[in-house]
C-alpha cells in the first residue's frame, strides 16, 4: 500500500559502491546491511523449467525469492513440506509457480551467499523519500552480482525518478535471468528431454538416424541418477521416452543399418527398457490416486486406499530393484557400449537405405504413415475393438515420432499446425487406451491379487468393481470424441497440408 | 474499511501519541492504514517527519480530489500513509462525507491510486463543535484518551452528555486511561469511579505515564518503533488489540 516496487536492475559491485555513497540532490544515502551473509540455494526442476521460462528461485533460511525476467521480485516465507511446488505454503511465489509441472520436484542446482541491504535516501529531517533493496549474490563457483530493486514512497515520485536515473547512470541494466544463471552457476549444463537434433537438407538417412539416437542416449544417461535418488517420477518417464524414441528410429527408419546390426541394436535397447516397465506402471497407478478418489464416492475410498497401499509397498521394492540394476556393472557396460558405438560411428554399418537423402526418406515415411492412418479412420465405428484402437494409437505415435525426428527439415509454422490436430487425436486415443488398460489391469488385480482377510477382500472388490464400471463409462464417452478428432485430422485442409509438406514438396524437389 | 477517530475535547492528554502509535500498530499488523493529521498543530506529521504539503494550505483543495490523493505521503513504515492536513472546517466536513460514501469521487480516487485503505485513522483537533458531531457520525469508533484526574472526568462527562443530547450512538465511544500513574491515589480512585460510571465505555488497556512517550518528540518516530519492548509500547499494543476487537464486533 505505502510503497510500490519498481523493476529489478543488475549492477556491478563497483557501481553498487558508487550508488551507496553518493547523494541524490539533497537526499543522503543511508545503507543498512545484514550483519552476515546468508547461504542461499538455487532451486529448479531437473528439466530446468524455471530457467527456461526466465525465472530464478532462491531459497534462503527465511524466504523464497522468485526473480522474474520482467524484473519483478516476489517473496514469501520459506515454509514447505516437501520438494514439490504443491508443498509450499500459499503465497505469491507459489502462485507464480502454478505453471510448473506438479510432477516435477525442485532440486538444489546451486548455492552461494546472499547479503541483503536497504539503501534509503533521506532528507534533512531524516525522512525516507525512496529506497533501493540490494541483493549481493555470490555463487559458490560463480561471480558476484548485485541486484537493485528501487522502491518509491507515495507522494515522493520525483525522488524515485531520480533514483532510477542514478542507477542507470551507474551502469545498471535490466535484469537478465539467463545471464544471472551463467554468473551464479557457470558450470550448470542445460538439460532437454527433447534435445535439438540438427539435420541438414543434404544429410543421409544414416546421418539422421545416428544423429537422433546420439542425441537421445545422453538423455537416458542424464536421468539415471534421478531414478536412483527417486526425486520424482519424471526421471523414469523421460528415461523411457528417450529409449522409446531410439527404438522407434531403429524400427521406423528401416534399412539404415545392416539387418543384423539393427536387430542387435533393437534387442539391446529393448533390454534396457524391460526392467523399467513395472515401476512405471505402478507410478501411473499411484499418480492417479486423486483422480480415482474423485471418480468414486467416499464409501468406496477405503478399498481403494488398501489397493494403493499395496502398490506403494510394491513400488518401494521395485524402485530398489531398479536402482540396483542401474548401479550395476552389467548395466553400466551395456549403456557405455551403446553410447560409445554411436559416438564413434565407425562400428555402425550402412544398410541398403543408409545413403538415401533424409529430406526424401523422412517425408516419404511420414506421408505413408499419414495415409495409413486416414485409411484406418474411414473404417472406425462403434464396432471397432479395443485392440484395433490400440493399433491405431501406435500408428499415430509413430507418425508423431517421425514428424518430430524430421521436423528440423521443415518450416516450423507449417509443421506446428499439423502437430496440433495430431496431438489432440493422440490425447483422445491415449485416454481410451488408458481406460481400457486400467480396467484390464484392475480385473487382473482382483483375480490374481494378494490374499486378504474376507472383510478386506470384499471392501477392495467393491471399490475396484465400482471403479471398473466408472472407467468403462469414461472409455465409452471418450471413444465418442475420437470420430470427431479424426474428422479434423483428415479434413481436406489438413490432408492438403500433409500432402504439400511431405508429398508434393518431395515431388517438386 | 473502518474509520477510527482519535478525539479529545481536552488538550495535552496524549491524543496524538495514541494516534501515531495506533496507526503504526495497525500498519504493522498488515492493515493498509491512512493517518489523517487533522490537528492544526500538525504533531502527527511531525512525528513521522512528513513536511506539510504546500497544496494543503489552499483553502479549497477538497474540491479537487486529485489534490487530496497527491497530498498523501508514504511514511517510512510499510502499509502506513500520512495525510498531513490543516483543513478548513468545510474541507473536513467534505472529507468525512466522502470517506463514508463508497461511490464518492474520493473513494474512487483512493482505489485507483492505492487500492483502498483498511483503516483510516483521524487525529482530530481538540475542540467540540458542530464539526465534531460529523466526526462522531462518520466514524466507526471514537477513541478518547482520558487522564484519570477530576478535570478529565468532568470533560469526559461533557462528551457523554453531548452524545445523549444529540442522540449519537454512545457505544461508539471507547475511552481509555492515559498517562496513568498507579502510585497516585487520585488516579486509582478516578479510574475506579469512571469505570463504575461508564462501564463498557472504557477499555481495559491503559497507557502509563512514561518518559519513552515524551521522547517521541526527540526521536520523531512512534515509540513502538524506537522502543518496541518498552512498557509504553506494550501498552499501545494492548490498546491496538482491544480496539481492533471492539471495532470488528
Amino acid at each position: 500500500m505505502t510503497q510500490f516496487e519498481n523493476n529489478c536492475y543488475y549492477l556491478s559491485a563497483h557501481a553498487a559502491c558508487v550508488l551507496t555513497t553518493d547523494f541524490i540532490g539533497k537526499l543522503a544515502p543511508v545503507l543498512t546491511a545484514d550483519a552476515m551473509a546468508a547461504p542461499f540455494t538455487v532451486l529448479d526442476c531437473f528439466d530446468q523449467s524455471l530457467r527456461r521460462s526466465g525465472r530464478l528461485l532462491l531459497e534462503t533460511g527465511r524466504s523464497f525469492e522468485l526473480l522474474r525476467s520482467d524484473g519483478r521480485v516476489l517473496a514469501q516465507p520459506a515454509e514447505r513440506r516437501g520438494q514439490f511446488i504443491a508443498d509450499f505454503q500459499e503465497g505469491p511465489v507459489k502462485q507464480a509457480l502454478a505453471d510448473i509441472s506438479p510432477l516435477r520436484s525442485l532440486l538444489a542446482i546451486g548455492s552461494g551467499d546472499l547479503r541483503r541491504a536497504v539503501l534509503a535516501f533521506l532528507d534533512d529531517d531524516h525522512k525516507t523519500y525512496c529506497r533501493a533493496y540490494l541483493h549481493f549474490l555470490t555463487g559458490t563457483d560463480g561471480t558476484a552480482v548485485v541486484l537493485v530493486t528501487p522502491q518509491g514512497l507515495l507522494g515522493y515520485d520525483k525522488a524515485l525518478v531520480a533514483l532510477n536515473l542514478r542507477i542507470g547512470a551507474c551502469g545498471g541494466t535490466a535484469l537478465n535471468i539467463g545471464q544471472l544463471y551463467i554468473n551464479l552457476l557457470p558450470d550448470r549444463v542445460a538439460y532437454a528431454a527433447k534435445p535439438d537434433v540438427i539435420l541438414k537438407t543434404d544429410d543421409t538417412a544414416f546421418d539422421a538416424a545416428t544423429a537422433i539416437i546420439s542425441a537421445y542416449i545422453p538423455v537416458i544417461r542424464a536421468n539415471e541418477a534421478g531414478i536412483i535418488a527417486d526425486h520424482d517420477t519424471e526421471f523414469l518417464h523421460d528415461y523411457r521416452v528417450a529409449l522409446r524414441k531410439i527404438r522407434s528410429v531403429l524400427s521406423l527408419l528401416k534399412g539404415v543399418y545392416p539387418e543384423n546390426q539393427t536387430a542387435d541394436l533393437k534387442a539391446r535397447f529393448a533390454a534396457l527398457m524391460v526392467p523399467t516397465g513395472r515401476l512405471r506402471d505402478i507410478d501411473v497407478y499411484l499418480l492417479q490416486t486423486p483422480q480415482y478418489h474423485d471418480l468414486l464416492p467416499k464409501l468406496f475410498h477405503g478399498g481403494l486406499d488398501t489397493m494403493f497401499g499395496m502398490f506403494a509397498a510394491e513400488r518401494k521394492a521395485e524402485k530398489a530393484r531398479l536402482a540396483r540394476h542401474l548401479r550395476g556393472k552389467k548395466y553400466a557396460q551395456a549403456i557405455t557400449d551403446l553410447a560409445g558405438l554411436f559416438d564413434a560411428r565407425s562400428m555402425l554399418g550402412r544398410g541398403p537405405n543408409a545413403d538415401l537423402g533424409a529430406a526424401d526418406y523422412g517425408p516419404a515415411l511420414i506421408w505413408k504413415r499419414y495415409r495409413k492412418i486416414c485409411g484406418f479412420a474411414q473404417r472406425i465405428g462403434p464396432e471397432t475393438t479395443d485392440a484395433e484402437m490400440h493399433a491405431l494409437r501406435i500408428h499415430c505415435k509413430k507418425l508423431r515420432y517421425l514428424m518430430e525426428f524430421f521436423g528440423p527439415l521443415f518450416p516450423m509454422p507449417d509443421f506446428k499446425s499439423l502437430i496440433k490436430p495430431l496431438k489432440h487425436l493422440q490425447e483422445n486415443l491415449g485416454l481410451v487406451n488408458d481406460y481400457s488398460v486400467q480396467q484390464a489391469s484392475l480385473q487382473g488385480f482382483l483375480r490374481d491379487g494378494p490374499e486378504w482377510a474376507t472383510g478386506v477382500k470384499l471392501e477392495v472388490a467393491q471399490s475396484v468393481g465400482a471403479l471398473i464400471a466408472v472407467l468403462q463409462r469414461r472409455q465409452f464417452e471418450e471413444r465418442g470424441k475420437i470420430v470427431e478428432s479424426f474428422a479434423q485430422f483428415r479434413n481436406p485442409q489438413t490432408q492438403k497440408a500433409f500432402r504439400d509438406l511431405f508429398h508434393e514438396r518431395r515431388d517438386k524437389k | 474499511m473502518k474509520i477510527i477517530a482519535c478525539y479529545s475535547n481536552k488538550g495535552g492528554v496524549g491524543k496524538t501519541a495514541t494516534a501515531v502509535n495506533l496507526a503504526y500498530a495497525l500498519a504493522a499488523s498488515g492493515k493498509r492504514t491512512l493517518l489523517c493529521d487533522l490537528d492544526p498543530q500538525g504533531a502527527a506529521s511531525f512525528y513521522f517527519r512528513v513536511k506539510p504539503s504546500k497544496k494543503l494550505t489552499e483553502a479549497s483543495f477538497f474540491e479537487d480530489i486529485e489534490k487530496f490523493t497527491k497530498a498523501i505521503r508514504g511514511s517510512d513504515y510499510e502499509n502506513l500513509d500520512i495525510l498531513p492536513a490543516n483543513l478548513t472546517f468545510r474541507d473536513f466536513d467534505i472529507l468525512l462525507s466522502q470517506l463514508r460514501d463508497p461511490r464518492s469521487r474520493l473513494k474512487k480516487a483512493l482505489k485507483a491510486v492505492k487500492g483502498d485503505y483498511d483503516v483510516i485513522l483521524l487525529d482530530c483537533p481538540p475542540n467540540i463543535s458542530t464539526l465534531s458531531e460529523n466526526v462522531f457520525r462518520a466514524a466507526d469508533a471514537i477513541i478518547v484518551p482520558v487522564i484519570p484526574t477530576t478535570l478529565s472526568q468532568r470533560t469526559f462527562g461533557q462528551l457523554v452528555d453531548f452524545f445523549h443530547e444529540n442522540e449519537l450512538p454512545i457505544e461508539k465511544l471507547h475511552g481509555f486511561f492515559c498517562m496513568v500513574q498507579g502510585i497516585k491515589n487520585l488516579h486509582c480512585e478516578t479510574m475506579e469511579a469512571m469505570n463504575r460510571a461508564y462501564q463498557t465505555c472504557f477499555m481495559t488497556a491503559q497507557i502509563p505515564f512514561a518518559s519513552d512517550v515524551e521522547r517521541m518528540g526527540v526521536h520523531r518516530a512512534p515509540v513502538m518503533a524506537t522502543a518496541p519492548n518498552s512498557t509504553a509500547s506494550k501498552a499501545y499494543q494492548a490498546l491496538h488489540d482491544e480496539i481492533t476487537r471492539r471495532v470488528a464486533d
